[in-house]
């Protein structure tokens, strides 16, 4: 016990003292948090620059032109005479979509030549896109209604008949726990862990291959009495404890202070950090035994956690990989921590369901038991390759 | 050896993995349980189409909701397809027939292909049941007929005309890889140098009378070493991939250069602050993060804050990106992309300044 505090004591001076631990654990986690939170606090990127082309300039096309106005999500920012205007101000980033009202539209409309109204989204941009295109499909569709049942109207059909006459069947998609698409909610809660997951990563394979660089390693594993868990988990303490309070501060900023979706119980996901930092640990231990070389484990532990944030299938879907790279979400701690923050917090459902998340918490915990003897021969013969 | 690693591997091997991950593009074959409590003929057809859609897959059915919901519970499926009791009748009584997909929100492109399904599935199945109740319907036939199409709608998809998540995404990611590369290459150069006082000696030695003749040389070095790295990330990696590519190469590549040389600049007042190599990687690879984000990639830069706005014009990947983009993906030339080539060569100006500023100080 005595060799534990020694060690314990010995790891929280760098702590306390070096710029580097600073700034790994708390200038740049804190950033983070707040920068992303802040960054997407509408929740939806609202009004997107577009523009309309009306070839037509009748009454019906600026009847047209104004719904569209007041929509929320799309702001005409101008109007072209033709499309190639629309298209050269697209490629200039101007806007994203335009709307185009054909020649002659109200004349034909009424005359029965069926003309044909088009909107042009830019795909490259996909959020803003996606939202102009179900901007402009309702817009079009509400004007479809508008004119058919004006001309329905005429011929003496009642006004109740008039939905279901146009549109019989209808499915509505409801979204379950976040039906506002709200994307702070939706990526703050994956990519502020996979920032800390990376953070971890890095500063433990640090802390732990610096004995080795300067040499320190036999000194530090004789205070601990020649046992590596002894020494590993006395130096690691400190960062645990510091981790464990940037969680906690996490938690309470999503769902205390920005009002994120919580349905579950505050424990479960409470649990669910404390036992995620430790599995961050233990995986960046088992890198460090099996590469104990400080650049080399910190670029594996830098390489795996950038890569966690595409292959932890927060954005496409995991299914949807091919199947022998989707596999490899399952080899990183976030993923989990990703499907129990969905189970637990945003679907609230019984934590039943998500016993195997925490399973493999405890697997990660226990790797580094599978190269402890390497670890320790390579404490004692420190070599330093530069 | 440690720069070795980022020249090589970091640059040639990483997009490739990065765009394998995204490859399929397309969210296809979402999972859905359905519920039928009507079960007519008109709800299997729903249910029938529904699974014939390409973005869903109907596992099976569920007894009632609670099953249902436990099926999802379980991982097994992704949305609820619900028919409530009552739904051909009441098509058949002239009313709205309506079923509701409960859909899992913990993935937007998921939710998105359910919604694409659902809307093209009750448009066309409405198309019909309004022509078949026309031929059954005297009356109303010669006007509705003709009313049926008043006018036609067509979407345009431009840009990344696939409207894949691996097309729209990566060649902004690309560019930003680029600038990442740059700066740590150079920027763990200076670490080496810092940390051993032999390179230091040797480098004051060696030194040119002017700090400009000393930057052109390094600029030139560089330029050696990221041109190639330049010309495969913005060319090779898209071809290989089957990216947008209808810019012209050689103007994206013009275009490019200040970008390179930004942060060519960067890196070097990076050198500076960097007492070891380690150090400087710690801190900049989770800035890869943050100026993904500034760079309006994902979230617009139209929605962004003053604050934000202001710090993300300072990251060469932000123009950078947006320029990129624009020609690669939307066809833009060197002279639509204007504002951003400007902001590069801006930025070029005020990191060379700083980088001569930083290795004057070095000197004295």
């Amino acid at each position: 016990m005595k060799s534990f505090i020694l060690v314990f004591k010995r790891s929280v001076r760098p702590l306390a003292s070096r710029r580097i631990y600073w700034l790994t654990m708390v200038v740049m986690p804190l950033f983070c948090m707040i920068f992303l939170t802040d960054l997407l606090r509408e929740g939806l990127p609202i009004k997107a620059p577009a523009a309309v082309v009306d070839y037509d300039r009748s009454e019906l096309s600026r009847r047209m032109i104004q719904s569209l106005n007041g929509a929320q999500m799309s702001r005409i920012t101008a109007v072209y005479d033709n499309i190639g205007d629309a298209r050269r101000a697209m490629q200039r980033g101007e806007i994203y979509g335009f709307y185009l009202i054909p020649e002659n539209f109200q004349s034909d409309l009424l005359s029965v030549r069926t003309p044909t109204v088009s909107y042009y989204t830019n795909m490259a941009y996909y959020v803003p896109a996606s939202l102009l295109y179900k901007n402009f499909t309702a817009s079009a569709l509400y004007a479809k209604a508008d004119v058919l049942s004006g001309l329905l109207t005429d011929v003496g059909v009642d006004t109740e008949e008039i939905v279901p006459l146009l549109q019989p069947i209808n499915i509505e998609v409801r979204g379950l726990s976040n039906p506002w698409l709200d994307y702070a909610v939706y990526l703050c809660n994956s990519f502020v862990p996979a920032i800390m997951q990376l953070m971890i990563f890095l500063t433990t394979a640090f802390a732990v291959c610096q004995e080795m660089k300067r040499a320190t390693s036999p000194l530090w594993l004789r205070l601990a009495k020649g046992s590596v868990i002894r020494a590993l988990s006395a130096k690691l303490l400190p960062q645990t404890i510091g981790w464990q309070i940037m969680m906690l501060f996490m938690l309470w900023w999503f769902y205390g202070k920005n009002g994120f979706v919580m349905n579950g119980s505050w424990g479960w996901m409470i649990l669910s950090e404390m036992m995620f930092v430790l599995a961050c640990q233990g995986f960046a231990l088992f890198v460090v035994g099996v590469l104990p070389n400080l650049r080399l484990a910190l670029s594996v532990g830098a390489l795996v956690g950038v890569l966690s944030f595409s292959i932890g299938a927060f954005s496409f879907p995991y299914e949807s990989m091919y199947g022998s790279i989707g596999v490899f979400s399952w080899l990183v701690p976030v993923r989990y921590n990703f499907l129990i923050y969905i189970d637990q917090a945003l679907n609230g459902i019984d934590v039943y369901y998500s016993r195997i998340f925490y399973v493999a918490y405890i697997v990660f915990m226990l790797l580094p038991l599978l190269v402890i003897k390497r670890l320790k021969r390579e404490l004692l013969n420190p070599v330093y390759v530069p | 050896m440690g720069v070795m690693i980022f020249v090589v591997l970091l640059p040639l091997a990483y997009p490739v993995v990065y765009s394998l991950i995204y490859n399929p593009e397309v969210v296809k074959d979402v999972k859905v349980v359905a519920i039928d409590d009507d079960r007519s003929s008109l709800s299997r057809e729903l249910i029938r189409n529904i699974d014939a859609s390409p973005e869903v897959d109907i596992i099976g059915y569920a007894p009632n909701m609670d099953e249902g919901k436990n099926m999802m519970n379980m991982h097994r499926c992704y949305g609820l397809l619900y028919v409530p009791e009552g739904f051909q009748s009441s098509q058949q009584r002239g009313e709205q027939a309506y079923a509701i997909l409960y859909s899992d929100m913990s993935l937007l492109l998921r939710y998105r292909a359910m919604l694409v399904a659902a809307t093209n599935v009750a448009q066309q199945m409405s198309a019909e049941i309004t022509s078949m109740r026309l031929a059954a319907d005297g009356s109303e036939t010669i006007i509705l007929g003709d009313i049926q199409d008043v006018f036609e709608i067509k979407s345009v998809a431009m840009g990344d005309t696939t409207e894949g998540f691996d097309s729209f995404v990566m060649p902004g990611v690309l560019i930003l890889i680029f600038q990442q590369c740059i700066i740590l290459v150079i920027g763990m150069r200076g670490g080496a140098k810092n940390e051993m006082s032999l390179y230091k000696t040797h480098d004051k030695k060696r030194g040119g009378k002017h700090v400009t003749d000393k930057l052109i040389g390094q600029i030139a070095c560089y330029a050696t070493l990221f041109v190639p790295i330049m010309i495969y990330l913005t060319y090779y990696v898209p071809l290989m991939f089957s990216f947008p590519m209808i810019g012209d190469e050689f103007e994206i590549l013009l275009f490019l250069v200040p970008m390179m040389l930004a942060s060519i600049f960067m890196g070097l007042i990076l050198q500076r602050f960097v007492s070891e190599r380690e150090a400087v990687f710690m801190i900049w690879v989770v800035t890869s993060i943050v100026f993904l984000f500034l760079s309006g990639l994902t979230w617009p830069r139209y929605a962004m804050s003053d604050l934000w706005l202001a710090l993300g014009s300072f990251v060469p990947a932000t123009w950078g990106i947006e320029g990129f983009v624009l020609m690669n993906s939307c066809g833009a030339d060197l002279s639509q992309v204007g504002k951003p080539y400007f902001m590069l060569w801006l930025l070029s100006l005020l990191y060379a300044c700083g980088a001569i500023a930083v290795m004057r100080l070095r000197r004295n």
